[in-house]
């Protein structure tokens, strides 16, 4: 009977021991990446899971799993799982994870967190973001000279300051290539809500708007605007293909970028659980996080290229193309030149200066942007009076 | 030929064994559903009771769910005694988080009274909003089924009024919710949890005290005998549209201490109802069923959908399953257990 036991024991002892050695020898760093919507939305999740599996491809000592449509209110029980799976990073993608982030992040000293838009950080937490007002600033300028009406409709997702940004920044390009035109926004208080789009999409059009861009996270948006044959915008990912005839151009994002940087970084020590606290990656068009586009590698698609060669706009007492010029900013500021969509002076709907003349916006203000740009017509939530 | 003999008062044991049945029916079901998306059920169930029911952090995710499935399918028990069929439970449970905000945010209660407070205004408020069914059930004969339904609604958005306007937090950014609650309004929960131990309490006390209700007061007989025969119970001298009230203010009660629990102890701020209610009032109905109308038995039941709701989180953290797999697979569960009914009240025959 003893000798049995001592034999069992022995045994497992053996296998425990070859296990661990087994372990030790293919250590991967595991990254983990929670996401706010299916990995099937062809928007916002999509493409940072396609980001993942860039990432994953390009690192081989990396090892990632992933977790779709959690709730934002319910973060911290699958972070709790993670954790327990072995996870040394997560990414927390959606501003709604913030509070749940920084809990996990005290609760879980020893793990690397990277929450994705917020603006809560801690030792062992960094907070990431690939922007997007850049490029919708470019769209804008696009979707002001195509629309006849004068109306652009936006579909906006949450009212918060990422929101706002983009907006302005889409409604300045609405303005500098038709002065006379407005921009039209409707909310839907979600990211991922196909029927509120099409709903709020329709709204739109019914109010005359004939040019449509949307945020939410599907492709909802750009197959409105195609059944109804007007111009719209891919959001965070490639959506030519649902409206191949109406795809102007679009914001294209590339997650792949940060997160094969930080987790570079990770892996080589340079990164740890003590020095997290100012690590803010904000990534534009210079650190080719993102790219204005249709498709991947194609800025516009042929026929609203030519329609937007004939578009002229006047820019410091000149007449020019729509096309040269965005074609020219895009440029600029891809070599991370001094072209910036909010240089002022930049005064909000009311007539209030927000950015004095020669100054442009600091990322802080960007992210706590409360205002909006003139040009803007509809409710906004948050708005400051003075 | 199948032909179904009905059998006048079933016995417990075709109960018991009909009902054990179902459930291995929807299990094999729902593994059937597991292999067409390309994962070995027998992995996936192993993989759900692993990560639930082996150790103490897979409990804590059980009751997390299975405590306001408890609260409120006690309720329901009740409720589908008196043949009132209360689908408002997601309204009721709303009310009762709206009720404890409220309280929590704007009242100077000090803080030893304050979760009592919140617990005692989530209740009053969720009951409240049931009454008002049962009373236009009792007064205009409008079917509960569809007021019930509609006042889910009504609670949403009503929810979602407040936060997105009088009650919006200070510094929200935009987003919708409300300012956190002061630490004193916020639930003590067990170690390293997220279990709001009060809540999981409350809902003890009151499966063993509905249970005795039910079945050795006065007031548990004359609730029976309303539901089941109305004529009969109104011969006996016995007030439906009273009997009916009390049960409306108990079963949405219920319904909204677990409101109260879901903000108090989770959320600690009100936000979105979807994030709230996380459909509980309607798997709710599931534990309400399974219980066969014994607020006891919910004790083992609301667990049991616990389980179900957490194995599938492990089944899309683990497996990578499509997350839409937790609700096919209390769909199919609920569709069994329903369809089970049928065998319970009758005997099949075969031949002619």
């Amino acid at each position: 009977m003893s000798k049995i036991t001592k034999l069992l024991a022995l045994a497992l002892a053996l296998t425990a021991a070859a296990t661990t050695q087994a372990g030790a020898q293919d250590a991967k760093l595991k990254a983990c990446f929670i996401y706010v919507g299916p990995t099937g939305d062809i928007g916002w999740s999509y493409a940072h899971d396609q980001g993942r599996k860039a990432a994953e491809k390009a690192l081989p000592w990396l090892e990632t799993q992933y977790v779709e449509s959690v709730p934002e209110g319910q973060a911290l029980p699958v972070i709790d799982r993670l954790a327990k799976n072995g996870c040394q990073v997560i990414f927390t993608t959606s501003f709604g994870y913030m509070d749940d982030t920084l809990a996990a992040a005290k609760k879980y000293p020893n793990i690397i967190f990277a929450h994705n838009a917020g603006f809560k950080r801690n030792a062992n937490m960094a907070t990431y973001m690939a922007d997007f007002y850049q490029v919708y600033y470019l769209n804008g300028l696009a979707a002001g000279a195509l629309s006849k009406s004068g109306k652009v409709g936006f579909v906006g997702t949450y009212p918060i300051p990422e929101l706002k940004r983009h907006l302005s920044a889409f409604a300045l390009g609405v303005k500098a290539a038709n002065p006379k035109a407005s921009v039209n926004v409707k909310w839907i208080n979600s990211w991922f809500d196909p029927a509120k789009t099409r709903e709020a999409s329709e709204a739109l059009l019914s109010e005359g708007a004939d040019v449509l861009t949307s945020a939410e996270d599907s492709a909802t948006g750009v197959q409105t605007a195609g059944a109804k044959n007007i111009p719209t915008f891919s959001h965070y990912n490639p959506m030519l293909k649902f409206s191949p005839s109406n795809v102007v151009s679009g914001h294209i994002v590339h997650w792949d970028k940060i997160y094969i940087d930080f987790l570079t970084k990770v892996h080589n020590g340079t990164y740890t659980t003590k020095n997290l606290a100012n690590v803010d990656y904000w990534w534009l068009l210079s650190k080719g996080a993102v790219e204005m586009g249709a498709d991947m590698n194609m800025p516009f698609t042929v026929k609203f290229a030519a329609q937007l060669k004939a578009a002229k706009m006047m820019v410091g007492g000149k007449s020019v193309s729509v096309y040269d010029r965005i074609t020219a900013l895009n440029a600029q500021m891809k070599k991370g030149e001094s072209f910036d969509p909010f240089t002022g002076p930049v005064k909000d709907r009311n007539g209030v200066l927000r950015v004095p003349a020669g100054k442009t916006m600091s990322i802080g203000d960007l992210n706590n942007m409360s205002w909006v740009a003139p040009g803007v017509v509809g409710q906004v939530a948050d708005e400051p009076k003075k | 030929m199948i032909r179904f003999v009905p059998i006048a008062d079933p016995p417990r044991g075709r109960v018991i064994w009909v009902t054990l049945a179902a459930l291995v029916f929807a299990l094999v079901v729902a593994g059937l559903i597991f292999l067409a998306a390309g994962t070995n059920p027998f992995e996936a169930y192993s993989a759900m009771l692993q990560g639930t029911v082996s150790d103490w952090s897979g409990w804590s995710e059980v009751l997390r769910r299975g405590t306001p499935l408890l609260l409120i399918g006690i309720g329901l028990t009740l409720a589908f005694r008196a043949q009132f069929f209360n689908i408002g439970a997601e309204g009721q449970l709303l009310l009762g988080a709206i009720a404890a905000g409220g309280i929590a945010l704007f009242t100077p209660l000090p803080p030893l009274v304050m979760l009592p407070a919140m617990f005692v205004g989530g209740a009053l408020a969720g009951g409240l909003w049931a009454l008002i069914a049962a009373f236009l059930k009792t007064r205009l004969r409008v079917n509960e089924i569809l007021t019930t339904l509609m006042l889910n609604y009504v609670a949403t958005y009503l929810l979602i009024y407040l936060i997105n306007g009088p009650w919006k937090g200070k510094n929200v950014r935009g987003f919708i919710y409300s300012d956190d609650f002061p630490d004193f309004a916020q639930l003590p929960t067990l170690p390293g949890t997220q279990v709001g131990w009060p809540t999981l309490l409350l809902g003890v006390l009151l499966a063993v005290g509905l249970q005795w209700f039910l079945g050795r007061s006065t007031g548990g007989y004359e609730l029976r005998v309303a539901g089941e025969n109305p004529e009969a119970a109104r011969y006996a001298g016995i007030s439906v549209s009273s009997v009916l009230f009390k049960m409306a203010m108990v079963t949405g009660g219920a319904a909204g201490l677990a409101g109260v629990g879901e903000v108090a102890g989770i959320h600690h701020k009100l936000l979105e109802p979807s994030q709230i209610s996380s459909g509980y009032g309607f798997t709710a109905v599931i534990v309400a069923w399974l219980a066969r109308g014994n607020p006891l038995l919910c004790l083992i039941t609301a667990p049991l959908m616990g389980i179900i709701l957490a194995g599938g989180d492990v089944l899309k953290i683990n497996l990578n399953l499509p997350f839409r797999i937790t609700d096919v697979f209390s769909g199919v569960i609920l569709m069994s257990l329903i369809a089970s009914e049928i065998f319970v009240k009758n005997r099949v025959k075969w031949g002619k």
